[in-house]
């Protein structure tokens, strides 16, 4: 029990510069967005309601809204089902094999601390032509393969996955480093018991480290599909969302259509989606864990 | 003693594995060793591009070191782009962010866990619902309302922001901390005639300091990365933070390859710096800020 009995002033003084400046710029811009989105409005001129107008145009007539959902999704797919798998067995291996782990954790989670803007940039620089000195262009012109090389950013069938690809290598690290640390807490007892029971290597992998990581995999699971869902600095520093909408994802189809383009009642309807989606997402993975998890107990 | 008991009865079973598997091993180093070519490659790859001539950087030997260490690409990029200015005004956003978050989210951390009052939990949980809005939504929003009362095109269309994501986990690392703190050591404060201000300044902030620590370099990762609203919110040169500049500088020497390279290594050279000397730490802190999922 809390034995700090304080008045209300007090109280107040400790919470509300936190509260109200949390809920000023975080949550009322939310509010406001959901009423904006039905709005017919520029920013400056009066604002018309229409309803739900924007939604119903958002789902049934824009052309860029459906391929962008898509490519939001198929960003979350890459990260969960390549990316993730990598990283687990990354970090079984790491726990298994290496002494003295640190340097080689480390050294994997490096890319993770660097800015997008700085990411965004050297990834263009080493998909750029070979005549502008990208490296993979070089490296397939060195190995004949010349017939593969691609301007890799600015074709629109293959820009969307050279944007996947740095994505996948950026976080790569992170997710070692969240499931080794999910691994490295598992009790050692629990692998020597089982080592006792005749359960060894891959066998103890199957039946002690997996369904024992499941939390921390969730955790995984969770930032890499919400970052997916948000993931829309590394687009706006490659590609700005082209060529022609090629690379377009909710958040920079978001952003085109209201900062740049000013139509604000729109965009805020594609921003209350985007929040809806991860409110959703958020829910719904925390469940199919809850039942994983029940099952393993 | 049942530790050392494990170990001597594991010891002899992990040698003979050793030598069985030592072909296994060998492949798993392997693995190891490329994963960490394709992690860091790159950065070095970089690292060699921002010293060669453009000449060497066009001729397509991507493998080869520079024939003489180009350092003029970075007098260049350091006279070109305004590189110390960048760095000055994301080390004074991200340290002014960095005391904000620290001082507000530990005062709101102390009264939700330690005072006796009705809200506390309904409080928490609004903080909580924070950690899943995507700051994306409320560019727009924020902009607008930035741009009525005339703080857009300031350091605090940055700060003020910035400070308010990272409150909610900042609060949820501290709360969780704090709860573990046991009440005894207000009791003995209280009866000793300590005041509620007193108690927070004097106890409970200095025990605080992993908590603290913890919120500082999960601020400093996100803040000092932070590229999208900054990009927003601020169009003036003289407020551009170091991501913004990257990408201004890029933009605008866009055939200078060799500068480029050298803006950009100048770029993470920071970060990395901090890396270096803080690695466990960090490493740490952004798995305790993980688990906010």
């Amino acid at each position: 029990m809390n034995v700090l009995k304080v008045s209300r002033w007090t109280i107040a003084a400790f919470v509300l510069p936190c509260l109200l400046l949390y809920v000023g710029l975080v949550f009322a811009p939310i509010v406001v967005s959901f009423y904006n989105a039905t709005l017919n409005w520029n920013g400056i001129g009066v604002a018309k309601h229409v309803g739900f107008d924007n939604f119903h145009r958002m789902f049934t007539n824009d052309s860029v809204f459906w391929p962008s959902v898509r490519r939001t999704f198929m960003l979350a797919g890459f990260s969960m089902l390549v990316q993730l798998p990598i990283a687990l067995f990354v970090a079984i291996l790491i726990s298994r094999y290496v002494r003295k782990p640190n340097f080689l954790v480390s050294s994997y989670f490096m890319p993770v601390i660097l800015s997008v803007a700085v990411i965004g940039q050297l990834w263009k620089t080493i998909y750029n032509p070979a005549s502008q000195g990208g490296m993979i262009n070089q490296i397939l012109i060195k190995l004949g393969l010349d017939s593969w090389t691609h301007a890799w950013l600015s074709e629109p069938k293959v820009a969307i996955y050279a944007i996947i690809v740095i994505g996948l290598w950026q976080y790569l690290g992170y997710h070692i480093l969240i499931q080794f640390t999910g691994i490295q807490n598992i009790p050692a007892d629990i692998y020597e018991a089982a080592k006792i029971d005749g359960a060894e290597g891959f066998k103890a992998d199957r039946y002690i480290t997996l369904p024992m990581i499941v939390p921390i995999f969730k955790i995984s699971v969770v930032l890499s599909f919400i970052g997916s869902l948000q993931s829309f600095d590394l687009i706006m520093v490659t590609t700005a969302g082209g060529p022609a909408h090629a690379t377009d994802v909710l958040a920079s189809h978001m952003y085109n259509i209201s900062i740049l383009s000013q139509k604000y009642g729109y965009g805020s309807a594609i921003a209350c989606f985007l929040v809806v989606v991860c409110l959703a997402a958020t829910v719904v993975i925390n469940l199919a864990f809850n039942r994983i998890e029940k099952r393993y107990n | 003693m049942s530790q050392s008991a494990s170990i001597a009865v594991r010891e002899p079973a992990v040698q003979t594995k050793r030598r069985a598997f030592s072909l296994k091993k060998t492949i798993v180093f392997g693995f190891f060793g490329i994963l960490l070519v394709t992690q860091l490659y790159p950065l070095l790859w970089l690292l060699i591009y921002s010293l060669k001539t453009n000449e060497e950087i066009l001729s397509g030997s991507f493998f080869a070191l520079p024939a003489s260490v180009q350092w003029s690409n970075y007098s260049n990029a350091l006279a070109g782009g305004r590189y110390w200015h960048y760095l000055l005004n994301s080390v004074i956003v991200t340290s002014v962010t960095m005391v904000f978050v620290i001082l507000l989210a530990s005062l709101a951390a102390f009264a939700i866990t330690r005072f006796r009052w009705k809200y506390g939990q309904i409080v928490m949980l609004i903080f909580l619902m924070g950690l899943m809005i995507p700051l994306q939504s409320t560019l727009l929003p924020l902009m607008l309302i930035f741009k009525n009362i005339h703080v857009l095109n300031t350091r605090w269309a940055m700060i003020l922001p910035y400070i308010a994501f990272q409150i909610p986990i900042a609060v949820f690392i501290m709360s969780g901390f704090l709860r573990t703190i046991p009440h005894e050591i207000e009791e003995s404060a209280i009866i000793d005639g300590a005041g509620v201000f007193r108690i927070f300044r004097s106890i409970i902030l200095p025990v605080s300091i992993p908590p603290i620590m913890t919120v500082c370099i999960l601020t400093f990762i996100n803040v000092w990365n932070e590229y999208i609203l900054a990009a927003t919110f601020i169009s003036k040169e003289a407020l551009k933070t170091l991501p913004f500049g990257v990408y201004s500088f890029v933009s605008q020497y866009s055939v200078n390859y060799g500068a480029i390279g050298a803006f950009l290594v100048l770029g993470a050279l920071p970060v990395i710096l901090v890396y270096f000397l803080l690695a466990e730490k960090i490493t740490k802190g952004m798995v305790a800020g993980a688990v906010k999922g």
